[in-house]
């Protein structure tokens, strides 16, 4: 019974940007190596692997956490949404065209991660506050941009 | 980083969880991995079977305990503590220190129970847990018991539990009159690691301090209450300012703090009555609000 007996391997339900996928996974396995690996979901990004810089954040049945920070069978029957899902037949969602505007990103590594986080805190906060848009992207690590662009980007859109 | 090959189950009850823990070698709980997806990365420690008992609703609550205090399930995410107005009646300060927990992503997975079952000695809730006078509610093989915060927190990442035992839940009591609490962090910038963590509970008639109880973190094994301090805080008035830094002015000494890349120990002995001295003050400023 799956309630009572461990298993090293299992088969997981997981849907990734509305589309539901079937999969056996290794108990050991990562969810951000699933998604990456087996599931070619390469938007998803790896960074300090020790769930730190927040480069792997997706949101996971609507709240954001870091994909590395969760084993694939914890996220069996969930649903999973990457930056992928901001932008719609190919149009970029207005977080997405504010981060381009603002100069918000330079090497962009930190940035389908910090999308998401964004996404995240104006969900929850429409009309933010500086120190609470710097509290939001708390868990997004970025080297490049010193956060100044990507806070003015947040704020831009802010209260729409 | 790839982890050892472990086996998972994910319990449908607190009974069937039980169960698992009991019946399986080296079987651990997991509920937010915050941390132990972490070391088991490192391979710090590798368990054998893993628990999943982060999606059991019957340990994800905050309710009002019997008697007029608060339940709070083990598996509380920190992001519902930190929302919950269930808290809201001589526990405020639990929202605050949950709200301030790591990052949104952390406290999304997080709970309150991983956060107390590791007691890692820079763990928020200990010595806050130490000064509300907590008791922890266990369930296992042998059924159901629970400890006060003496018994309960057991040197460094060492607590009560036993093989196939869970927490359940953590009771606050009923909330006193005139009674207030706070925990001040010491950080070297803003919202990062601690260096030094002060709790304060003051129950004040008036402005004069009729009991308290202080607690220091990230110091020792355990959440230290500091005996001394709290006799010498007796009788003495809130607004007194000369009177409660003659009070709180030999806490370095009772304190054996480590020295480490954050800080040394005589920083963390020096600092420690000017935090102590703040989370007073805020305490103060609770018990009045």
């Amino acid at each position: 019974m799956p309630g009572t007996e461990p298993q090293t391997t299992r088969q997981i339900t997981i849907t990734v940007d509305g589309v539901e996928y079937t999969q056996e996974v290794e108990a050991s396995d990562l969810l951000v190596h699933v998604l990456r690996d087996t599931l070619q979901q390469t938007q998803v990004l790896i960074g300090c692997d020790t769930g730190n810089c927040g480069a792997c954040s997706v949101l996971w049945n609507g709240r954001l956490i870091k994909s590395c920070m969760m084993l694939a069978v914890q996220a069996d029957g969930a649903e999973i949404a990457t930056v992928a899902s901001l932008s719609e037949n190919g149009q970029l969602a207005d977080l997405q065209q504010s981060f381009s505007d603002n100069h918000a990103l330079q090497c962009g590594y930190c940035t389908p991660g910090m999308l998401l986080a964004a996404k995240a805190l104006l969900e929850r906060t429409s009309d933010p506050s500086e120190e609470e848009i710097r509290t939001g992207i708390k868990g997004n690590i970025c080297r490049c941009t010193g956060y100044v662009n990507i806070v003015k980007a947040i704020q831009s859109v802010a209260g729409s | 980083m790839l982890l050892r090959q472990v086996a998972y189950v994910r319990p449908g009850s607190v009974e069937e969880a039980v169960l698992a823990l009991s019946e399986n070698d080296e079987a651990r709980v997991l509920a937010g991995g915050q941390t132990l997806v972490n070391v088991m990365k490192l391979r710090v420690a590798s368990p054998r079977v893993l628990v999943d008992i982060s999606g059991l609703e019957e340990l994800s609550y905050v309710r009002s305990g019997d008697g007029g205090g608060v339940d709070i399930g083990a598996a509380t995410i920190y992001d519902d503590l930190a929302s919950s107005s269930e808290l809201d009646d001589g526990y405020r300060v639990v929202r605050e220190v949950a709200g301030g927990v790591g990052d949104p992503q952390v406290r999304n997975r997080g709970t309150v129970g991983g956060n107390v079952c590791l007691n890692d000695p820079t763990s928020n809730f200990p010595p806050l847990m130490a000064v509300l006078d907590a008791s922890f509610n266990i369930v296992g093989p042998d059924g159901e018991r629970s400890v006060g915060v003496g018994e309960f927190f057991a040197g460094s990442y060492g607590t009560a539990l036993r093989d196939g035992e869970l927490l359940r839940s953590i009771t606050l009591p009923a909330p006193r009159d005139g009674a207030g609490a706070a925990w001040v962090p010491l950080r070297a910038a803003h919202l990062s690691w601690s260096m030094m963590t002060v709790a304060a509970w003051l129950r004040l008639s008036g402005d004069t301090i009729d009991e308290a109880r202080m607690a220091v973190g990230c110091v020792h094994g355990s959440p230290v209450r500091v005996e001394n301090l709290e006799s010498a805080l007796r009788g003495v008035s809130v607004d007194d300012a000369s009177a409660i830094e003659e009070a709180t002015a030999g806490l370095g000494d009772d304190l054996e703090p480590p020295s480490d890349v954050h800080a040394s120990a005589d920083y963390r002995r020096e600092m420690a009555s000017v935090v102590a001295r703040r989370a007073i003050r805020e305490a103060a400023a609770d018990a009045r609000s």
